[in-house]
């Protein structure tokens, strides 16, 4: 009897591991896409997944359902790691040849790796024909492009130098964070709230790109927004002083902040801020809706400042949707959604939900909080230019490059080693 | 299995093993039985790790868009990696956290087993309790460590409750323990080499994580060890100290190296337990190769796929050995 049960037994796990095996190949499969053919379906991929987020995604879905009657909208959102998950799963199924019908993407730097690798489709058509061009800031309508050609349109716009401050710290500390001060301002601003007690700086980089985007604030402070773009067409270098003097800064403030800053995330450090642990933040504008999430009182609980710099620099992360260029399963609907997403109606509704600003310029935003007001007002208005820690300003390779020597420069405050790797990708990765 | 009722009656006492003949037919079913397993292992594992190698050594970045022109010059990939400071303390961490985290969970489990195999009381609830953690995912342990360990509550609320005005800064701690050399940062050797102090809880928590399994294969063990070699020591005089250093622990040996292997295979793959609790950690005080080829998956398919050649072959450097020393055992037998 025993021989015949261990066999039955080995042939049952053999069974189970091969489902297994074969179920776990099926997950990469669309759902959906394999039996429809017809164009009454829409499949879209993001990251959007968060209580406002998935609030905003939907504002786009109902806009697509009412151009488009009888759309059946599959919404493949993945969570988690600042996009990096859904960008894992998508690539797997541009691999395996079967890609959504739109997918989330941030312009220029991660739009070009797509555009590279022959991925996205022309949009320049559409563009021509809605006159979208025009209806922008110059800045954010070049990003869309790729050598001439733009391969996505923008839904919405967020900013990524913004300091949030505590006023009831800061005038406890008698302190006024004054952009027009700079940077030298800001830390003897942030010198005198130690000197009141408190801890001056709240950061939580337990992902890097936190810490990165502080870094890049001060590099565009002290080095202008030319200067920046100029970085990575390799016409201006990080070996410049204005660049060690802003890496000198860093070193300034990291001294500053929270001693447990690797250990909690952006989210926690905004809230920790919020809270009265400390006097400032760095962090973009997608705090605003977490921190009123949290329950946070605007002007009360926590005030704004666009980050201290010589010119009013808007560092730009743009939210936007491409759509495949070969194997696309619904081309009808995709374009219809890209059209959707440029309706300055939708675009307005959607900027409420999710605490961006509208890309279009001509989108109402008279009834938006007052913090969007103000960040539209100098992205009209402001120099823009495209954020590094969020792959935007260079491709995926030069943006991961930046991260790890950040990350080496939170473990050993080395400026010449940071310069170092900084450099040589500028020479073999631009 | 109607068959065995028209089998003669078994005869009283342990059954005698009865010897399959073996020849061509049973060679050649087993043969077949294997076929299907092999060739999915074949494509699966040795054809896969040939495409990794040649991927590594190949211009393919971008994971979308496949170049496989082979990078000139041959193996650049890997010359660029190794001078990196990441690369660096990846491989100094993972050796470390391999050290430790082996020497703790396999002596944990020893001695969670010993002390199971000889209480009267309460066998199987001590057995669950030991063993309960290793049915958690590392994901969901991480979560619950990361919240002990994390400086600003956790464990130091307790050390501040005590008077301890600086309690440690756990997983956010840069300093390194017995460092070895102090680097320039731009020379080819970019990180300290020592034990990273923000590494130890992580360790801790892993191998607290596979006690449970340590002392589950040790249990293993003890039961096949023959009561009469412990009654015959007893007769001699053997004190409890000399019976486990001569009788018990020589014949746990084989647990041991077994232990050692699988653990082993833990602490080189170690990735969700690090994202969960620390990230990568301040210049990379925590970071690991698993981390590594996440990160680089979507930007650099080459250096991903030679960062995984390399934990492949730190993982052989201990392996084949094992593999070679089993499979000589089995030819003299």
């Amino acid at each position: 009897m025993r021989a015949p049960n261990k066999l039955r037994i080995s042939l049952a796990v053999t069974a189970a591991a091969s489902l297994i095996a074969v179920t776990g190949c099926s997950a990469n499969a669309p759902a959906g896409s394999s039996t429809g053919g017809g164009s009454d379906k829409l499949e879209i991929t993001s990251w959007w997944t968060s209580g406002s987020e998935a609030d905003a995604l939907n504002v786009l879905i109902d806009g697509v359902k009412k151009s488009s009657p009888g759309l059946s909208v599959d919404n493949a959102a993945v969570s988690g790691g600042g996009g990096a998950n859904a960008r894992q799963a998508l690539a797997a199924r541009l691999q395996a040849g079967s890609p959504p019908d739109a997918w989330q993407v941030h312009p220029a730097g991660q739009l070009k790796s797509y555009v590279d690798g022959g991925q996205v489709a022309d949009l320049t058509d559409l563009w021509t024909e809605g006159n979208w061009a025009s209806q922008m800031p110059k800045d954010v309508a070049e990003a869309q492009q790729v050598d001439g050609k733009y391969y996505t349109v923008p839904i919405g716009v967020h900013r990524g130098n913004v300091l949030w401050t505590n006023p009831s710290v800061l005038s406890k500390a008698n302190v006024k964070i004054d952009p027009a001060a700079g940077v030298d301002g800001l830390i003897s601003s942030l010198k005198q709230v130690q000197a009141s007690g408190t801890t001056p700086v709240c950061l939580g980089d337990k992902d890097i790109f936190a810490s990165a985007q502080l870094l890049e604030s001060l590099i565009m402070s002290r080095a202008g927004a030319d200067n920046w773009t100029k970085l990575f067409t390799n016409e201006y270098s990080f070996d410049a002083p204005e660049v060690k003097q802003a890496l000198a800064d860093y070193k300034a403030i990291l001294s500053l902040a929270n001693k447990d800053h690797s250990a909690i995330t952006w989210d926690e450090a905004a809230k920790k801020m919020a809270d009265g642990d400390c006097a400032v933040n760095l962090m973009g504008d997608w705090a605003y809706g977490e921190l009123l999430n949290a329950g946070k009182k605007p002007g009360q609980d926590f005030a704004w400042v666009s980050f201290p710099g010589k010119e009013d620099i808007f560092d730009y992360v743009g939210d936007g949707f491409s759509i495949p260029a070969n194997n696309i399963p619904h081309a009808e609907a995709a374009r219809t959604w890209v059209k959707t997403l440029m309706d300055p109606k939708i675009q307005t509704e959607f900027a409420a939900k999710k605490g961006s600003i509208p890309a279009v310029t001509s989108a109402d935003i008279s009834g938006l909080s007052a913090y969007q007001q103000e960040a539209a007002k100098s992205l009209a208005s402001g120099a823009v230019v495209s954020s590094l820690a969020h792959a935007q300003a260079a491709g995926a390779e030069f943006a991961q490059t930046y991260a790890d020597a950040v990350s080496t420069f939170n473990g050993s405050s080395n400026i010449d080693a940071f310069i170092a790797s900084m450099t040589q990708a500028q020479k073999t990765q631009l | 299995m109607t068959t065995s009722t028209a089998l003669p009656p078994a005869p009283a006492g342990p059954r005698p093993k009865k010897q399959v003949p073996h020849n061509v037919k049973t060679s050649r079913r087993a043969a077949w039985i294997f076929a299907p397993s092999l060739l999915v292992s074949f494509l699966f594992v040795y054809v896969f790790i040939g495409i990794t190698v040649y991927i590594s050594l190949s211009n393919w970045k971008i994971g979308t868009s496949p170049n496989l022109a082979l990078r000139q010059p041959f193996g650049g990939t890997y010359a660029e990696i190794v001078q990196e400071q990441r690369f660096q303390a990846d491989i100094r961490n993972v050796v470390i956290f391999t050290i430790i985290f082996l020497v703790l969970a396999i002596l944990g489990g020893l001695i969670a087993a010993l002390f199971i195999h000889h209480v009267s009381v309460g066998k199987g609830l001590f057995r669950t309790v030991f063993l309960l953690p290793y049915a958690l995912s590392f994901i969901v342990t991480g979560v619950a460590w990361r919240w002990i360990f994390a400086p600003s509550t956790g464990v130091n609320e307790i050390l501040r409750s005590m008077g301890i005005e600086n309690p440690p800064g756990w997983t956010t701690d840069t300093t390194i323990l017995g460092a070895l050399n102090d680097p320039s940062g731009t020379d080819f050797l970019k990180v300290q080499f020592g034990i990273p102090v923000a590494l130890l809880p992580i360790i801790f928590a892993a191998a607290w994580q596979l006690v449970g399994f340590a002392m589950a294969m040790y249990l293993a063990g003890l039961a096949s060890i023959p009561e009469e070699h412990l009654e015959a020591a007893n007769v001699d005089g053997a004190n409890v100290w000399q019976r486990l250093r001569y009788i018990v622990l020589p014949q746990l040996w084989p647990s041991t190296i077994t232990c050692f292997v699988l653990l082993l295979h833990v602490a080189l793959k170690i990735f969700d337990l690090v994202v969960a609790m620390s990230g990568s950690g301040p210049g990379f005080v925590t970071d690991v190769p698993g981390i590594y080829i996440y990160n680089y998956l979507t930007s650099r398919y080459d250096k991903a796929s030679a960062m995984a050649i390399i934990l492949l072959l730190l993982t052989l450097v201990v392996i084949v050995p094992y593999l070679v020393r089993g499979y000589r055992k089995e030819r003299k037998a």
